[in-house]
């Protein structure tokens, strides 16, 4: 069962009176995301990500396209859909001076939540997210950290089917990073919710995510697991040699060799296959000399496959 | 329908309003400072002037009402403004809340707030400048703090509808369009006063009717037939229009992404 099934999205924004101004954002999105699934949606600045997905959560309304979210009509049953998913980002704001039992009770009741479910509710969410130290303290004196804490803690309120996180650990130190990725996998594993996240963090994506779309200049150009993606691509596999300074200058030139880079160590060369090319590439550093003290075979790194989609 | 529902989402905004003004330095001047020097201020100009019991309860009633609307359409256009100040606009708009609730909740607090600078104002006027605003007995104290809080929501609805449009450009109609209002209004002389086509747009004023109607009371003749009525037909009037427009307007935010660029 999908939780979601958007169908040739897409968004233009438009500025300017005079001098009218377009900026496509989303060029004919299609995307369905199975219920229970953490999604992950990468790409650089400005691809459309989070264009995505606001339309999504009812935030923005598409130009064309059709969106199903939980089933359910995006723009005419909005409500109902608002009901049942909820929304986090890295760069969330609260009213400055309200402290963080208010700002939760507050969209507590927006959800309709009062009274002793809404005292249980905040308590717990404050209590898992690690806030409790921090009850009397205003939103502007808290840590970018606790403010991420809170968003997630926000966005839990109504206890959501679909979850949309938007760059959850923007700008967080790894450690608390890595707490709140542990936190936002037990959402899936204890609630079963479906989640869709978008971050710049590569890592992040393989560690947390089922399936992920990479998406540039308003189109999906990639899709399916971090696995898959490096299939997909088809960067090649990347040899690492452990040679003297300057040594093996001329293993780029080489047939296969689709890259070399130096390193503090040696050379690394991304070649089409490993299997095939490292008996030649050895062979030729034996021919001129170097002495090869270690090699490493490792498949690319999701961040290779992003910097080749983004390219 | 479901009452219950309604009454916790108008309540939530009711709860953050009062919270944040407990906790704002300017509520002492919203609350306290303004109204006080404001009733102060005309009362001695009147004392100075040497004008007579009438007209100088035709000048402390504008100043009161002048008090008590601008207090109360701050915290209808409060319910936009915070949230704009703070850059977390999306999250009203994510929740299954309608316009409605942000409005009314916020009405709420601001009909609190303006009792309050009613009691100040009146008790102040009464104190120091020998106007009792009961005079006329309680009734039409009640159509005047009615009109008051009409025409406030109206404004107030009217700054939100701005700032939906026109981001932060158009904040500073949270804090001139009131002035505007009441001036077109007549709060301290009769609108025939007023050029053809200004009192013609101040006859398009709820308040102008409130003020008529309570003014009466005070040895001025009324210069509209059944003031009180036309003031609560033309509020109803605005009530529904300014509601259909900062529906409207939170389309259209939806639609250009202003919505988005407000919680950046």
């Amino acid at each position: 069962m999908l939780a979601i099934d958007a169908r040739e999205v897409a968004k233009t924004f438009r500025a300017g009176l005079i001098r009218r101004r377009e900026t496509p954002a989303l060029r004919g999105v299609s995307l369905t995301v199975e219920r229970g699934a953490v999604f992950g949606l990468l790409g650089p600045n400005g691809a459309g990500k989070t264009t995505l997905l606001s339309i999504l959560a009812t935030l923005l309304t598409p130009d064309r396209g059709e969106v199903y979210v939980l089933g359910l009509d995006v723009r005419r049953e909005a409500d109902a859909v608002r009901r049942r998913l909820n929304m986090a980002s890295g760069n969330a704001s609260f009213l400055w001076n309200l402290r963080i039992p208010e700002i939760l009770a507050f969209y507590g009741r927006l959800y309709g939540v009062h009274g002793a479910t809404l005292r249980r509710r905040v308590d717990e969410l404050i209590h898992t997210c690690e806030l409790d130290a921090h009850r009397r303290v205003p939103y502007n004196e808290l840590s970018t950290g606790l403010k991420q804490r809170l968003a997630l803690a926000k966005s839990l309120l109504n206890e959501p089917e679909l979850l949309f996180l938007d760059e959850p650990t923007l700008g967080l130190d790894p450690d608390v990073s890595a707490r709140l990725r542990r936190h936002i996998a037990s959402l899936r594993s204890e609630r079963g919710m479906t989640i869709v996240l978008t971050t710049h963090y590569m890592r992040e994506a393989e560690e947390l995510c089922d399936e992920i779309a990479f998406i540039k200049a308003g189109q999906i150009l990639a899709r399916g697991t971090a696995d898959q993606l490096k299939r997909q691509i088809a960067i090649g596999d990347v040899i690492a040699f452990r040679l003297d300074p300057g040594a093996g200058a001329r293993l780029g030139e080489m047939t296969g060799v689709l890259r070399a880079t130096p390193t503090s160590d040696g050379l690394e060369c991304t070649v089409d296959s490993a299997e095939k090319r490292l008996p030649e590439l050895l062979a030729a550093l034996h021919g001129e000399g170097a002495t090869v003290r270690g090699v490493a075979v490792r498949e690319p790194q999701l961040e290779e496959v992003f910097v080749e989609l983004a390219r | 329908m479901n009452w219950r529902g309604e009454l916790i989402a108008a309540g939530a905004f009711a709860i953050r309003n009062l919270q944040m003004a407990s906790r704002n330095v300017f509520l002492i001047f919203e609350l306290l400072f303004w109204p006080v020097v404001g009733v102060v201020q005309i009362g001695l100009m009147s004392q100075f002037l040497t004008l007579s019991a009438e007209e100088k309860s035709f000048v402390l009633i504008g100043q009161m009402a002048f008090s008590i609307v601008g207090t109360c359409q701050l915290d209808v256009a409060y319910s936009v403004l915070y949230d704009f100040w703070s850059k977390s606009m999306k999250h009203h708009f994510l929740a299954p809340i309608g316009i409605r609730h942000l409005t009314v909740g916020s009405w709420v607090v601001g009909i609190l707030r303006g009792t309050v600078v009613f009691g100040l104002t009146g008790g102040l006027a009464w104190y120091g400048f020998g106007f009792n605003p009961f005079a006329a007995g309680v009734m039409p104290v009640v159509a005047l703090l009615v009109g008051c809080y009409l025409t406030a929501w109206i404004v107030g609805v009217f700054v939100c509808v701005l700032i939906l449009l026109f981001g932060g450009r158009a904040e500073t109609a949270a804090w001139a369009s009131i002035n505007l209002v009441l001036a077109l209004a007549g709060i301290f002389y009769p609108v025939s006063l007023l050029p053809w086509w200004a009192a013609a747009v101040g006859a398009a004023i709820p308040l102008t009717y409130f003020l008529d109607a309570y003014r009466a009371h005070f040895g001025f003749t009324a210069e509209f037939a059944f003031p009180v009525v036309t003031g609560l037909v033309l509020s109803a009037l605005y009530v529904a229009l300014s509601h259909v427009t900062l529906h409207a307007a939170v389309n259209r935010a939806r639609r250009t992404g202003l919505l988005l660029k407000m919680s950046e």
